[in-house]
């Protein structure tokens, strides 16, 4: 036996060199499939990231009506902290508020001359952790500080959360209806252009079975050739990305995200990178395969 | 070496390509399949190489039954046939040498074992000088002689040829019996199928005759 594996790689390389357009048909079209999804993952992802700095403005403030001893407020802090979910608690004192309260009056922080700097009550800012940053954490976190009993007054935006959580709640399905559908097309059309290219070679594919070719035989250095492109067109459009990234989308999705409280877009971080080309690589394999499930009947 | 019983095959249910067919072909032997067009010799030949199967009947080729073959046996049984078409099916974009050697490496024949036996066919077929050539650049005698080269590297135990001459000038013709005779003289059975009744004359030997699926006539000529 012959080293089968390197054949198989001659065969694929030979097939793709032997009808060039077709090669370059399918690559193409991996290509400008991938980068459509891939800028589709870009704005999700630097989405996510807006959504991920908004939800750090979640927390609980809980108004001290009495500021309590030192020693029994550091007590009540550790309490707090020990509580499921809870990532810090910040003690905000009634001067520290007050001083607050001036800095965002800003050019008219004049207006609080001759107030008292105790006018404002003391609190505990109660931040979560990322994963309960949400509607249930958030009124689970409530309802444990109300049954100690020893806080006054708790805010914590419940009709902001509600908002936030809808919008959240829509954007996710956007991303899963879109991406699916994104991802659903790509395969689509990647396996008819590999379908078109076997199409053309199913003399080819008839004669290696009449040859007493097995199906593993015939089938083998095509999947490697759609291994190959899908690989291909996953590196190019990951360039091309990149390319249009740099060019176009840093400048003007950056400014368009800076209104919603974003800072600069990000690239794809590298498992999406890997990812990117793995998806190349799985539309290659398996729009060879589903096209060779057609053509090879022995 | 092949033997069918009652082997009946239809395309669509009202018509049948071939009914209730029973024939012995002894090993070493060459046997026309005649009859005129649509009489069944295409469909038999293919149902002796596994490109069809049996509606009913069996098959049995070289002792094994080949209608009760899946996908992973039938291969094997076809790397032992040698199989010429009237079109010769020849891959266009790969040279002479290249079609030849086809066959062998399926069977993951070594390299430069296939680069001896694809020579030696070709030269069999007097072709060993255009090996670097594509299909299309030579006449279709001796595109016809290329196939019979890929169809005789593998030392077949059968070979099976639909109508192989249906589109050669006589002269052609007479080359490529010449080359079926002697792979005949080597061993190999021979199953041609043709509606040439000059070549039977010619070079006579036994026929079956088919006429709307049956066998009519089975005779030595």
């Amino acid at each position: 036996m012959f080293d089968i594996l390197p054949y198989f790689f001659r065969r694929a390389l030979r097939n793709m060199a032997q009808s060039p357009f077709l090669c370059i048909a399918a690559v193409a079209t991996v290509t400008v499939s991938l980068t459509i999804v891939a800028f589709f993952v870009i704005i999700v992802f630097n989405v996510e990231k807006i959504t991920a700095r908004w939800s750090q403005e979640v927390q609980v403030v809980a108004y001290l009506d009495q500021v309590p001893a030192p020693a029994v407020l550091d007590q009540r802090v550790r309490d707090i902290r020990k509580i499921e979910g809870v990532a810090e608690v910040e003690v905000v004192s009634r001067e520290q508020a007050f001083e607050r309260f001036r800095g965002r009056l800003g050019q008219h922080a004049e207006l609080l001359e001759g107030v008292d700097p105790q006018i404002l009550p003391a609190s505990l800012e109660i931040s979560l952790k990322p994963d309960y940053r949400n509607r249930q954490g958030v009124e689970n976190l409530v309802a444990a500080l109300k049954a100690r009993g020893d806080l006054g007054d708790l805010r914590y935006g419940h009709d902001w959360l509600v908002r936030f959580e809808a919008f959240l709640g829509l954007l996710r399905l956007m991303g899963l209806v879109l991406g699916g559908f994104l991802l659903f097309a790509t395969l689509f059309i990647v396996s008819n252009t590999i379908r078109l290219t076997l199409f053309v070679r199913r003399d080819e594919l008839e004669i290696m079975a009449l040859v007493g070719a097995t199906p593993l035989f015939i089938k083998t250095p095509f999947i490697i050739e759609g291994a190959l492109q899908g690989l291909c067109g996953g590196l190019l459009s990951l360039s091309g990305v990149y390319l249009v990234y740099r060019l176009f989308l840093r400048e003007g999705l950056g400014t368009l995200l800076f209104t919603a409280g974003g800072s600069e877009v990000l690239f794809l971080p590298p498992a999406y990178l890997v990812g990117l080309i793995g998806l190349g690589l799985f539309l290659g394999v398996f729009g060879s395969l589903g096209a060779l499930r057609k053509f090879v009947r022995i | 070496m092949i033997q069918l019983h009652n082997v009946s095959k239809a395309y669509q249910k009202d018509s049948s390509a071939l009914d209730q067919i029973s024939l012995k072909i002894e090993k070493g032997e060459f046997v026309y399949l005649t009859g005129a067009s649509g009489a069944g010799k295409s469909t038999l030949l293919k149902l002796l190489y596994g490109g069809e199967r049996p509606n009913r009947g069996q098959i049995l080729l070289d002792g094994r039954n080949i209608t009760r073959m899946g996908p992973r046996q039938l291969p094997l049984v076809r790397r032992r046939l040698g199989i010429v078409f009237q079109d010769f099916k020849l891959i266009s974009t790969r040279t002479v040498f290249e079609n030849v050697a086809f066959a062998l490496e399926v069977q993951g024949r070594k390299r430069f074992e296939i680069s001896k036996k694809v020579y030696a066919a070709l030269k069999n077929v007097g072709l060993e000088h255009k090996l670097n050539r594509r299909p299309l650049e030579l006449s279709g005698g001796e595109q016809q002689r290329v196939a019979v080269a890929r169809a005789l590297v593998v030392d077949p135990i059968v070979l099976l040829a639909d109508e192989p001459t249906g589109n050669l000038d006589p002269e052609t013709t007479l080359e490529l019996m010449d080359l079926f005779k002697s792979a005949n003289a080597r061993g190999s059975t021979v199953v041609m199928a043709t509606h040439d009744r000059e070549l039977i004359r010619r070079f006579p030997r036994r026929v079956i005759t088919l006429d709307a699926g049956r066998v009519v006539e089975d005779r030595h000529v």
